[in-house]
């Protein structure tokens, strides 16, 4: 009884994969004729791109005039001051300090991920980041290493921005800010409120010995400047002000919901 | 029964005189591991079959800027004086070495990913490497072009070639053995114009071109992306634009991860989980960003030409200026209607007349086939499932290239340029 069974099993296997291979069958030239797969719209007068682009540009931007301005404010620094500093920085220092350097600001950079994660009540990932700060501090070297991540801790950010979107704070309107980029109401008051916690908690005793020391603090802006990939003018686009304000707006929504 | 005879020898003489055939990389030993175009289109190459490649502290490489059309810092409005000079990135071996010129595909910067993998790439391999933004991108219409208005392939080699040229004379001093060239996507269709052009002007005289994945009738290309914009996508509603769709898909899948870890196996990664997007949501992607391309590349022509469609004519415009309302007119125009609301009436203006078809013919690589057929230093590399071919196409490739043809079975459009097999064919290609 078991043979007709598996026959017709096996039957229709074959006939499965014979439509599976027809979809991709090549026509004389061996083109596999990839579009002819697709389903389209009968008229092809379809607006779905139109619709969903025309309500994304739509984000609460009162200030957009003055936001431009700095923007092009940013841009004109990153290029003329901000990235000739960072790629001297880069030419002298060897990759291995400079890693280094990034991990131990990384490293000071946990402290508000880990009060964040524990306001929004995020059990695991606050003791995951606790456990972070605690090797990494120990045996890391105050965070000149990052064993945590190769142990499998990867990093994660929450912010006070974060924070106070999870409970429903709104975003309010958008914001470039001067050499910082861009931003929004919300994000910019968590940005005030983490850099209070740092310089409260005072880890490692930098919070205090950057006051005394400047340097230390520029070296933390160049390092984070050296880190952060963006560059003005990449996406190459008249637009590229939109664009920005569309993946920042929905970049921040992301990191919120996660 | 003593036909059987004649007919064999008339089936090899067939053989014998049926020109040398393209190089069909075999399926099954090919080992690529994505099987949709699509997919393989977005995702590339899993990061674990790439090619080995230079850090990028390793390379000795620095943007430069020439001021090619002195006349645009005047003619475009302040918030453009970022590309008022035609930017290009170059990488510097130690001594003499060949120098390759990358030319982008549609829209794409210099630096944007895929010229970036291939200068790596060559870079490892002892050239100099030149990145050049593609004559369809922002930068190079308001700093390169002399008509900005790109389409007309003839013209747009032109003013690629006089771009390499003013390369050449920014670094004398550069030590080059010999000049190498390569494109990809519409940066392979330059490409062989501008090889062409340089039988004649001779600056560079190229040993080697190679063409990846060229479209070859330019218009099936962008009919086929324009078109991809027209797929049923599955979960589009009154309540849900396709990016809310694909975002709420992206958002739920870092969730079910745990944390957010934006890297190269992120699309591929997410291809394989739960939240997969279909061939039309794909094909919508692909379609869409295609579309803000023909938006950037209508607007920046518009504008610069005056022709008043999109911008007003003499509309002020400074850096606090929002350009939202101009954004929204050209996204509404798709390559198509850039074809036929701009480019079309500047042919026609400036070379009295001629039909739809003479212009695809004279833009497409039909016109430079017989440059194609008879010149041994170039070569095509494409797949067979690349979604911006139409039927037929390979056979013109076949019949062109000849043996100098090599299809691979998979890949999409570019997906396989980062495939370890592809990179190691090219670089084998170049030393020749």
């Amino acid at each position: 009884m078991a043979k007709p069974i598996s026959l017709a099993v096996l039957f229709t296997l074959l006939l499965g994969s014979g439509l599976a291979q027809a979809q991709h069958a090549a026509d004389d030239d061996g083109f596999k004729q990839p579009m002819q797969h697709l389903q389209f719209n009968p008229g092809l007068d379809q607006r779905e791109f139109e619709r969903s682009t025309l309500s994304a540009l739509t984000v609460y931007d009162p200030l957009e005039s003055w936001n431009r301005r700095v923007y092009h404010f940013n841009y004109r620094f990153d290029e003329w001051v901000f990235l000739p500093i960072v790629d001297g920085y880069r030419y002298v220092t060897p990759t291995l300090v400079q890693s280094g350097v990034s991990n131990f600001f990384s490293n000071l950079g946990d402290v508000p991920n880990l009060l964040n994660s524990a306001l929004q009540f995020k059990g695991k990932r606050a003791m995951q980041t606790t456990a972070r700060l605690l090797l990494n501090t120990t045996l890391g070297v105050a965070g000149l290493w990052d064993p945590a991540t190769r142990m499998g801790l990867p990093k994660q950010k929450e912010d006070f921005g974060q924070t106070l979107g999870y409970y429903g704070t709104p975003a309010g309107p958008y914001l470039i800010l001067p050499l910082l980029g861009p931003s929004n109401l919300r994000d910019t008051g968590g940005l005030v409120a983490d850099f209070t916690a740092k310089s409260q908690v005072n880890w490692l005793n930098i919070a205090e010995s950057s006051t005394n020391h400047p340097e230390i603090t520029l070296l933390e802006v160049v390092d984070q400047r050296s880190t952060v990939n963006f560059r003005y003018g990449q996406l190459n686009s008249p637009f590229e002000y939109e664009k920005i304000r569309f993946f920042y707006h929905e970049a921040r929504k992301l990191q919120i919901a996660e | 029964m003593s036909h059987l005879p004649r007919l064999l020898a008339l089936l090899s003489c067939l053989a014998v005189i049926t020109p040398a055939s393209a190089a069909d990389i075999d399926a099954s030993s090919y080992g690529y591991p994505i099987s949709n175009p699509f997919e393989a289109t977005l995702a590339t190459t899993p990061p674990a079959l790439r090619p080995e490649l230079p850090a990028e502290a390793d390379i000795n490489q620095r943007d430069y800027k020439i001021k090619l059309r002195p006349e645009r810092e005047f003619e475009l409005p302040d918030n453009f004086w970022s590309v008022t000079k035609m930017r290009y990135r170059l990488a510097k071996q130690p001594g003499e070495a060949p120098l390759i010129f990358i030319i982008a595909g549609t829209g794409a910067h210099y630096a944007s990913s895929t010229p970036e993998y291939l200068k790596k790439l060559f870079y490892g391999a002892g050239y100099h490497v030149v990145q050049l933004s593609s004559p369809t991108s922002y930068d190079f219409m308001t700093s390169a072009s002399r008509l900005a208005t790109p389409g007309i392939t003839r013209d747009d080699a032109d003013d690629l070639y006089r771009a390499m040229q003013a390369v050449r004379a920014q670094h004398p001093r550069l030590q080059v053995s010999e000049f190498y060239l390569t494109g990809y996507s519409l940066g392979a269709l330059q490409a062989a114009f501008v090889s062409e052009l340089d039988e004649t002007r001779r600056s560079f005289n190229f040993k080697r071109v190679l063409l990846l994945n060229p479209p070859v009738n330019l218009y099936t290309s962008v009919t086929n992306l324009d078109r991809m914009v027209q797929t049923q996508v599955e979960g589009i509603s009154n309540s849900t634009t396709f990016y809310e769709l694909v975002l709420g898909k992206l958002t739920r899948y870092f969730q079910a991860k745990g944390y957010v870890d934006i890297n190269d196996a992120l699309l591929y990664d997410f291809q394989n989980s739960g939240e997969q997007l279909s061939d039309e949501q794909m094909a919508m992607l692909i379609g869409a960003a295609f579309r803000f391309s023909s938006a950037d590349i209508a607007f920046t022509s518009d504008l610069i030409n005056r022709r008043g469609l999109i911008t007003p004519i003499d509309y002020p415009i400074s850096e606090g200026t929002s350009l939202t309302p101009f954004f929204k007119r050209a996204l509404q125009c798709d390559f198509d209607c850039y074809l036929t609301e701009q480019v079309i009436p500047m042919w026609r203006a400036r070379t009295d007349g001629g039909s739809i078809a003479q212009l695809i013919d004279e833009v497409s690589l039909y016109a430079v086939a017989d440059y194609l057929k008879n010149s041994s230093k170039i070569a095509v590399m494409h797949n067979a499932d690349d979604v911006i071919l139409g039927p037929g196409d390979l056979g013109f490739l076949r019949r062109t290239l000849g043996e100098r043809l090599t299809v691979y079975p998979l890949g999409g459009h570019c997906g396989n340029l980062n495939y370890r097999v592809n990179s190691d064919a090219m670089l084998e290609f170049f030393r020749g």
